[in-house]
């Protein structure tokens, strides 16, 4: 029995760490067809869908939740350590009072509401589109937050959906709904 | 009156009737370790999957099967209705968090209840292989829902293979296997568990949750690989699952088992055995002791005694001398066997020396096998009506007679390491020693000692100190008495012997040293550096277990 404990002990060093530490799976590429088809589903009725064209140096994604109604995930810099960019699409959200920016997508519009300037430039920024809304959380630090908006702005893309369904339909013959 | 009926003739003697043959290669051995047919269909089902997998890497086989799914799914989509749509989300929820954690912990607390370890740690084990793997098949497979129909009801993740089916399989699998004992009630248990989980997948189905082909992984890892975990690891032969009291390590000797036996000996020893039987396994924990009833050409009816040994039986022994180094130290080589052949082959060893030095200890027959490499029967004489040495008050002569057997030890060169009351026997006028599975060629001084004061110890359990010092004078020297109380402590008593001078009242290991001469108490080893690395280890061990307890049960979706 020792034996047995020991090698449970064993499985429980090994394979533990696959499911806590930081190796969890984030916001998929922009070329990954079938995974961006789940966001898909998550959000039938969204027109866009958050990916990633390009990660900047420094920047990783993890915390991926896919589920009905909803994705979200994390953008990380090594620049804003422990102050992960909350990256979340939906059906729909309300920019309230939020500053507008030029739209990121062909008919949708972009939003910035800033919740502080000093002593961290925090806030939300919203790409809102026919069907549903990707809102990003930040919160950097003062001096770095220029790049940092720029590189989050360039890493994360949207892909219009009707560009999905025919690349489903070309490459896994699946029609994506609706 | 009693009598030591016990010795059946020897080689070419009439209880060895000439069956004795050599198994010629190829012929199976006569208890093979057996491997039930759906065991094979478990592990065809699990290449199956492993195929599966295989062909959803390919591109073009992916689309053939997502087209496929959607074919099928669309078919099944039609019993949706006003009122089977409801049904089957009821049924969807026996896949539910609620419903795995209610299963999973009332079996993590049965099986802690019931004090099977064994089963707990697989059970554990299994779970958290099953889930993590499941997990990270999920993430390399990166497989969408399905798109052929519309998904009734809220999902998570990605579809293949489909998670609540693989852990309501895996933890319903667990709860049959580690709680319910095998034969009808477990089979009853089984098509209970299995109707759950097709319930549940096939209510997903038709809900469009999930693809037929993300059920079958499903299945593939959360049924057949948990089946195929529990029978390779704790298989019923050895591990039974039982609730009855009794002491676990002793093994069914019924059924397929007694007739190996039987055979066996008929082969190996050329013993015709009537009857095979539990004998005195209360006093043993060690092995499964067993009466073997044989007849004689003539009518007689003969008795041997002979100990089964299996794998549980090792695992104990490791586990056992494991613990006595991490609790007292390495009192000295105290080396775990390395397989049941081993030990086997030592006890027969063993009984054999001994004879060989005139000790009147059970006489040997060999040893058969059973199940090569897991289960061995050690054959010796049986000692009719024997009594225990501390049944009652003993006699001068038989009091002569236990010190002898200690002065042949010492002649021969052995230690017996174990003895006690029960072990100490008297029948047919005479004191015998058994066990010696325990005994050491060629020991350590002071642990021959020790056999001195052990022996003087049971005989002053029914006779008085003095009497015993001053009839151990005409063996020993004072010396050797002073020598054998001086290395004499708690640890060196056998746990039953310790349990008898607790209960006498008198401390009778004090009295002895004041019969004897003075002497400084004999250093015996209690540290070393494998005591200190191995208890070490098995601090950090405990402190990493229960570190990761927290972490296990959020991983495993416990939490």
């Amino acid at each position: 029995m020792k034996r047995a404990a020991g090698a449970a002990l064993v499985a429980l060093a090994t394979l533990l760490p696959t499911g806590c530490g930081s190796a969890s799976p984030g916001l998929p590429g922009c070329g990954a067809t079938e995974r961006l088809g789940l966001i898909a589903q998550s959000v039938p009725s969204a027109g866009y869908l958050p990916c990633i064209t390009a990660l900047p140096v420094g920047w990783h994604s993890s915390g991926l939740l896919v589920e009905s109604g909803r994705t979200q995930a994390e953008l990380t810099s090594d620049r804003a350590a422990g102050h992960p960019v909350r990256v979340r699409l939906s059906a729909g959200c309300d920019p309230g009072p939020a500053t507008a920016l030029p739209p990121r997508s062909p008919g949708g519009r972009s939003y910035l509401l800033l919740s502080s300037i000093a002593p961290r430039y925090s806030g939300m920024l919203f790409d809102v589109f026919p069907g549903g809304c990707v809102t990003y959380r930040f919160d950097f630090a003062r001096d770095r937050h220029i790049a940092l908006m720029a590189e989050l702005q360039s890493a994360v893309g949207l892909l219009a959906r009707r560009q999905l369904r025919l690349e489903l339909r070309r490459e896994l013959g699946i029609e994506l709904g609706p | 009156m009693a009598t030591v009926a016990a010795d059946p003739p020897g080689p070419g003697g009439a209880a060895i009737q000439g069956g004795r043959r050599r198994r010629p290669s190829g012929e199976p051995p006569p208890l093979p370790r057996p491997v039930a047919a759906s065991t094979r269909w478990y592990l065809g089902a699990l290449l199956a999957t492993a195929v599966l997998e295989g062909c959803l890497a390919i591109h073009p086989l992916r689309r053939w099967i997502t087209a496929a799914d959607g074919r099928l799914l669309t078919g099944l989509a039609r019993l949706r209705g006003d009122w089977s749509t409801p049904a089957f989300r009821a049924l969807e929820s026996l896949g539910s968090a609620d419903s795995v954690r209610v299963l999973a912990w009332t079996t993590i607390a049965i099986l802690l209840l019931a004090r099977r370890f064994r089963h707990l740690l697989t059970y554990l084990a299994v779970l958290l292989v099953v889930v993590t793997g499941t997990s990270a098949l999920a993430q390399w497979s990166g497989r969408m829902r399905p798109a052929a129909v519309a998904i009734v009801g809220p999902w998570h993740g990605y579809s293949h293979p489909a998670g609540p089916v693989t852990v309501l399989a895996a933890v319903s699998v667990g709860a049959v296997n580690t709680l319910i004992p095998s034969g009808a009630w477990r089979n009853r248990a089984t098509a209970l568990a299995a109707a759950a989980v097709a319930a549940l997948a096939a209510s997903r189905l038709v809900l469009g949750a999930d693809h037929p082909s993300d059920t079958l992984a499903a299945l593939g890892i959360g049924w057949a690989l948990s089946v195929v975990a529990y029978r390779w690891i704790t298989p019923d032969e050895v591990f039974a699952v039982r609730y009855r009291r009794g002491n676990a390590a002793h093994l069914d000797v019924t059924g397929r088992r007694g007739e190996a036996i039987r055979r066996a000996l008929d082969q190996q020893l050329g013993i015709r055995a009537e009857s095979v039987e539990p004998f005195g396994q209360a006093g043993s924990a060690g092995s499964t002791p067993l009466r073997i009833g044989i007849r004689h050409p003539d009518g007689r009816p003969g008795t041997l005694f002979a100990k089964l040994y299996a794998l549980n039986h090792l695992r104990a022994d490791r586990s056992y001398k494991l613990a006595r180094m991490v609790r007292y130290g390495r009192l000295e080589d105290e080396k775990p066997f390395s397989t049941v052949r081993r030990l086997a082959e030592y006890e027969d060893h063993l009984l054999r020396l001994l004879r060989d030095a005139r000790l009147p200890t059970p006489r040997p027959y060999g040893f058969v096998e059973i199940t090569p490499e897991r289960e061995y029967l050690v054959v010796m004489s049986f000692l009719e009506q024997a009594q225990e040495l501390g049944s009652r008050p003993v006699t001068d002569t038989e009091i002569d007679g236990a010190l002898r057997i200690v002065r042949q030890l010492w002649r021969a060169g052995v230690a017996h390491r174990d003895i006690k009351p029960s072990n100490v026997l008297l029948a047919g006028g005479r004191v015998w020693l058994i066990d010696v599975a325990f005994a050491t060629v060629r020991p350590t001084p002071w642990r021959q000692a020790v056999d001195l004061a052990n022996m003087m110890l049971t005989l002053a359990l029914v006779g008085e100190p003095e009497r015993i010092y001053h009839r151990a004078l005409a063996l020993f020297t004072p010396d050797d008495v002073a020598e054998a109380f001086a290395a004499s402590r708690g640890v060196t008593v056998p746990s039953q012997l310790r349990g008898r001078l607790r209960r006498h009242g008198r401390d009778l290991m004090a009295e002895f040293r004041r019969l004897a001469p003075d002497r400084p108490p004999v250093a015996i080893q209690l540290w070393s550096l494998r005591r200190v690395a191995v208890t070490t280890g098995m601090l950090v061990a405990v402190l990493a277990g229960l570190a990761g307890i927290y972490a296990y049960t959020q991983v495993a979706g416990l939490l």
